[in-house]
Formats: structure tokens, C-alpha cells, sequence
């Protein structure tokens, strides 16, 4: 006999578990549903396909069907099921064509990772409520990257109330340290991401950006916790927010530079059209501090001092990094 | 390009599938494929499966009465499906956190656009999605800010189907006047860029919104190639002349791949590597460098070291010396 595909077998645990009012043991699963019964063994050991049974369950979570387990602590006893009010998109959950339009360009900005497995997943069901999208009037590709290697962990963390451990190299700290925390929120701010999350150690929350986090994003075991309303991703942007509204790096440009064209626009520019100054807001030192060395003598900062000394240390640096002895 | 789909897709394929279905008496294998975005091939794959799926009923023995039925003549003969029976499923499922999540934060980061001024608009779509989910959606947001003026106004000359013009200072320091039809808006991140035909060039362009000056929409109607094909890659290789080694940590490639990085050698202690990479000129070598200060270094040719080292000299010259 064929091997069952596994969408049937998925396919037919849905069905069988929305169509149970009291719910299916493990066992009336096994024996009973498409893709499991043909592998199950009457009075013989089945646990290949109750490993199988568990992996399906978190899929299906995964997917965001509401899976119930009544009495769930034990596997034997314990009955599933999928109430079906939980199931069904609610009846006012319905889209316009130009809401749809919206949606499916908001799907199409993650283009990587998991988000873009999700958004793509989340626009199957959309689409299954029939409604076509109208058309977008203009050619808008708006794009979010999330390359870094602990988003994908993180996001699923998130999700799961899992406590993570990863090590953080902290901006202007030379080695990095191991921080144990509870993610809450994922923020992009100024083009950079950030993980909003309590600090098991600091017992507050603090805001760690990705890019500084080194090696892998690893779950702490039989550690989840509790989710606090408080601490949403919103707060997390407000937050940062207001650090770069406190930040001004007051900076001199060179007139028709790069750095006068691009840096000008993103800060504030003195009335005076002779004036080479421009303050910039920022939320992190040293990270503006590369981004300013790229532009070499375009760009004089003037203050604060941590960041004039930072530029002028990095420039330092890429100067010994390149000096070859002179020959000849 | 489309991706084999992992099980946990297909099956979602098959959950959305079931409404639709029942939702339009009879419909073409290839309108369905055509409202999913799907091959016409994976749409009559699944049509198959529901067709001989259903639950296992009071017999356990998934007897017919139990099971999906369409008209089988008239998939097999006519590439049309019509679903005669149905089983537990009705309504279309909801979202999972994450799946919510993503689009509220695709929505979140598109709110930045002129035409998604209406934020109360956007705030009910997003709790709509927040209803339409089984759990929270995750705390997931990306902001985009700034930019919306000159979005707007090439967002008007795309209605007016009119050029718009600027002032455009290039990568590589050249500031030239520009006709454009514009065609696309593209972002990367906090960053925009404009892509349309150039009349200077007479090609498709990328220009960045933060290297544009004095941007005016003009009364010259597009004439361009409007239905010039734009790939997804921002920048098109054009003349690169300037072929550098440089070296870094392996972990900080993704930090060069715009410039196409090709290994040349990997044998380097703490996990280093060297990549050859390809630019127009020193004008651009010298502030990638400088910009990944510690990270990048020049290996080759010497001459491209003595830029690099030239330029962060006469920014290093501005400050005085402290230890």
C-alpha cells in the first residue's frame, strides 16, 4: 500500500477532531483516522505513530487551529478535539477588495524567513473567503528584511512563551555576555531590529538589537512564562523612540557631499544656508559611529564627545588596518 | 518562483480550498489556480484528495456518507469541480498568531505611505485580523518613517502619468539632472528607492530617495518603456572596473552582499575569509570600508589600501590626538 501523503493524514486529523463533540483519545486517533490506521497495530507497541501523532498536533497548532485536550496531563486518557466555534474565521471577519488590496502588498513586505512562509499562509485563508483584491493603483514594493539568524527563533519564542538564552555582544563592550530572557515584543526601528524582552537577571525589560546578538538563540527548558500586557511592541517603539528624540549628534558636513545630500536628509538642517551643521537623532552610539566613519573628512562631529570619539577610534583604526610600509 | 510547499502549507491550502469551493457551485481547475496563485497542477492534486477524504464516521470505516464527493465527470472530463457532499469543515479557518503578526506588521511598516494616510482605516484592519486569529497575534512591529513627501509627490506623477525630475547625486559622486518615468517605488528596510526609466540613460535606473534633490513633478507625459520588466534585484551590475580582496569574519558576509562577494580563499584562522569583490570605483571602496570599521580590510591591490587608508586619515586628521 502507498504511503499516505502527509497533508491527507493532517487533512483527515482536522476533520476527524472538528467532526468529535466529546473528542478522540490518542488511541481512537491511531486506530481509527486516515494515515494513522494503516500504520497502527492492534495491542502492539505504536509509539513511532504516537511520536507521530505528537509532531502533527504541534503542526496544526502551528497553523493556528484551536486544538483542545480535555484532561491533557494524562496521554493516555487525555481527549482532543477542535471546537468548532473556535475554528471558523469569526462572521464579522470579513474583507472589502481594497482591504484585501492592503493586505496582500502588507504580505508581500517580508519576502525571507518564516514571516514570509506566514504571511503567505495567513493570504491562503484570505483568499478562501472568495473576494478578489482590487487592484493597487501605484507600483509599491515595500520590502522588511530580517536576516539575522536569531530573528526566526525569536519570533518563534515569542509565540511559544518560551524563556531564551543567546550571547550579546553590547554595543562598545569588547567579549559578550550570556543574557537569559523572556521575549515579548520584535520591533523594527531605524532600519534595525529589536528584541524587546525581560531580563531573568536585571528583572526588567530591556531592549537588545539583533545584530549584536553572536551565536545561537537557544530555549531554556521547561521554562515559559507568563505573557504581561504591558509589555507590547508598541511600548517597545515608543521607548526607542523617545532614547532617539533624547540623542542629538550635532555633526558639520561638507557642502555638496555625500554626506551633506544624505545625512541632511534624515536630520535637522539650521535655517542659516551657509551653516555645514546638521543634527542627526540617534538611538545607538556606535552604531552611528560606523556609519559616520564611512564618510571619512565629509563628516566633523562636533558632540557629543562619546561619539567624536568613537569616529575619530574607528577612523583610527581602519587607518593602521590599511598602512602598508612605504617602498621606494 | 515558486517553492515546493511543506506539509503544514498544503494543508492550509486544503482548509482555505473547502470553503471556496463551496462558495462557488461550479468553478475551472485554472480560476481556482488563478485566485490562489497556485500551479493549475496543485489545485487538481488537492481537488483529488478532498474528493476521497472525510472522517471516519460512526463505522470507523469512512463509509461514503462520510466522505467529500464532487462530480467526478465533470473534474476528469471538463477540468471543472463541483462539490456535491461536504464534511465537518464550512467556513474558512483562522488565523494562527504569527500569521496575524506578519500582515499586522506588513501593515504597520505600510502605514508610512502617503496613500495609507487614513490611519483609522489601517487600526480596524488590523483589529479585524486580531479578531480573525486563534491566539494573540504575536508583538510583532516594524516602523517606517520619513520619505512620505517624496513618495507622495511621485506617487502623483504616477497618476498624472507625468516625469517627475531631480537633482541626483550618484554612488560614485557624479550630480546630474534627471528626467524619470517613474515606475516602481521600492523599499529595503528604512530605506527607498525609485526604479523607473532614466532619459539621461535611457535605461531603467535605481535611485535612492536620500540621494535626490529638488524633486518636481514635471508636465511631460511618460514615454519610456512602461512596461519595462524590473527584476528584483535593486542594482544592476554596470561597469565595475575595480576588482578588490578583502578580508573579514565569515559571519559578517551578509554584511557585502550587494557587492556579489566570490570567495578566494577560506583557509584564514578564527573563522576569516577572503572575498574578491567588484566595484566601480574608490570612491565607493573607500566609504564600504570605512563604514565597517574593524570589519572589512583591504588585502589587494595596494593602491586600493592606500585610498581606504588616505580617506580615513583625513577624517581621523579632524580630531585631536588623545590616548
Amino acid at each position: 500500500m502507498a504511503a499516505i501523503a502527509v497533508e491527507e493524514r493532517l487533512f483527515s486529523l482536522v476533520l476527524a477532531l472538528i467532526a468529535t463533540e466529546t473528542g478522540l483519545t490518542r488511541d481512537q486517533v491511531l486506530s481509527t483516522v486516515q494515515g494513522y490506521r494503516q500504520r497502527y497495530v492492534q495491542d502492539r507497541d505504536n509509539s513511532g505513530l504516537e511520536r507521530q501523532f505528537e509532531r502533527d498536533k504541534d503542526d496544526l497548532r502551528e497553523l493556528g487551529i484551536p486544538l483542545e485536550a480535555i484532561d491533557p496531563y494524562d496521554n493516555v486518557q487525555a481527549r482532543y478535539r477542535i471546537p468548532k466555534g473556535l475554528y471558523d474565521l469569526p462572521a464579522d471577519v470579513r474583507f472589502s477588495p481594497d482591504e484585501l488590496m492592503l493586505l496582500k502588498l502588507a504580505a508581500t513586505v517580508w519576502r525571507e524567513g518564516s514571516l514570509s512562509a506566514e504571511s503567505r499562509r495567513a493570504l491562503t485563508k484570505l483568499r478562501s473567503l472568495g473576494a478578489g483584491a482590487s487592484d493597487p493603483v501605484l507600483g509599491y514594493a515595500p520590502h522588511v528584511r530580517a536576516r539575522e539568524s536569531s530573528f526566526d527563533p525569536l519570533n518563534r519564542a515569542l509565540d511559544r512563551r518560551e524563556v531564551v538564552a543567546f550571547r550579546y555582544l553590547k554595543p562598545g563592550d569588547a567579549s559578550s555576555r550570556r543574557r537569559v530572557v523572556a521575549p515579548r515584543a520584535l520591533v523594527q526601528f531605524d532600519g534595525r531590529w529589536h528584541l524587546f524582552a525581560s531580563d531573568r537577571e536585571a528583572l526588567a525589560p530591556r531592549t537588545f538589537l539583533l545584530s549584536r546578538i553572536v551565536g545561537a538563540v537557544v530555549s531554556v527548558p521547561r521554562t515559559t512564562f507568563e505573557p504581561d500586557e504591558t509589555l507590547t511592541a508598541r511600548r517597545a517603539l515608543d521607548e526607542l523612540e523617545v532614547l532617539w528624540q533624547s540623542n542629538v549628534a550635532e555633526i558639520d558636513v561638507e557642502p555638496g557631499s555625500d554626506a551633506a545630500v544624505r545625512l541632511g536628509k534624515r536630520g535637522v538642517v539650521p535655517a542659516d544656508p551657509t551653516s555645514r551643521r546638521v543634527n542627526l537623532h540617534f538611538t545607538d552610539v556606535n552604531i552611528l559611529a560606523d556609519e559616520l566613519a564611512g564618510y571619512g573628512p565629509e563628516v566633523h562631529v562636533r558632540s557629543p564627545e562619546s561619539l567624536s570619539s568613537a569616529v575619530h577610534r574607528r577612523l583610527r583604526g581602519v587607518v593602521a588596518q590599511h598602512l602598508d610600509a612605504e617602498t621606494g | 518562483m515558486r517553492v515546493a510547499p511543506r506539509g503544514p502549507d498544503r494543508l492550509a491550502f486544503l482548509l482555505a480550498l473547502v470553503p471556496y469551493l463551496q462558495d462557488h457551485d461550479r468553478v475551472s481547475v485554472t480560476d481556482v489556480a488563478a485566485h490562489f496563485d497556485v500551479t493549475a497542477e496543485r489545485v487538481r492534486d488537492a481537488v483529488a484528495l478532498i474528493a476521497v477524504s472525510g472522517i471516519p464516521g460512526a463505522t470507523s470505516q469512512y463509509q461514503h456518507g462520510d466522505l467529500f464527493d464532487i462530480q467526478w465527470d465533470e473534474f476528469e472530463l471538463h477540468d471543472q469541480i463541483v462539490l456535491t457532499h461536504l464534511v465537518g469543515i464550512d467556513d474558512a479557518p483562522r488565523f494562527s498568531a504569527r500569521e496575524a503578526a506578519a500582515l499586522i506588521a506588513g501593515l504597520q511598516y505600510l502605514s508610512a505611505l502617503p496613500e495609507n494616510a487614513d490611519r483609522a482605516a489601517i487600526a480596524s484592519l488590523m483589529a479585524k485580523l486580531t479578531r480573525g486569529a486563534s491566539a494573540p497575534p504575536t508583538q510583532l512591529l516594524a516602523e517606517n518613517s520619513g520619505s512620505a513627501e517624496a513618495l507622495a509627490l511621485i506617487a502623483a506623477a504616477v497618476v498624472a502619468d507625468v516625469q517627475v525630475e531631480f537633482d541626483y547625486l550618484n554612488g560614485e559622486g557624479e550630480n546630474e539632472h534627471r528626467f524619470v518615468d517613474p515606475l516602481r517605488m521600492q523599499s529595503v528596510d528604512r530605506d527607498w528607492y525609485l526604479r523607473g526609466w532614466c532619459h539621461l540613460r535611457s535605461a531603467v535606473r535605481t535611485f535612492r530617495l536620500d540621494r535626490i534633490n529638488d524633486l518636481r513633478v514635471t508636465e511631460r507625459p511618460r514615454t519610456g518603456q512602461l512596461g519595462a520588466v524590473l527584476t528584483d534585484r535593486l542594482f544592476e551590475p554596470s561597469a565595475q572596473d575595480l576588482s578588490v580582496v578583502v578580508e573579514l569574519p565569515r559571519e559578517a558576509l551578509p554584511l557585502l552582499a550587494d557587492y556579489l562577494p566570490t570567495l578566494v580563499s577560506e583557509q584564514l584562522a578564527d573563522d576569516r575569509c577572503r572575498v574578491r569583490l567588484r566595484l566601480a570605483s574608490f570612491h565607493g571602496l573607500k566609504r564600504l570600508v570605512a563604514g565597517l570599521p574593524g570589519i572589512v580590510t583591504v588585502i589587494e591591490p595596494r593602491e586600493a589600501r592606500r585610498v581606504v587608508a588616505d580617506w580615513a586619515a583625513a577624517g581621523a586628521g579632524q580630531y585631536d590626538e588623545v590616548d
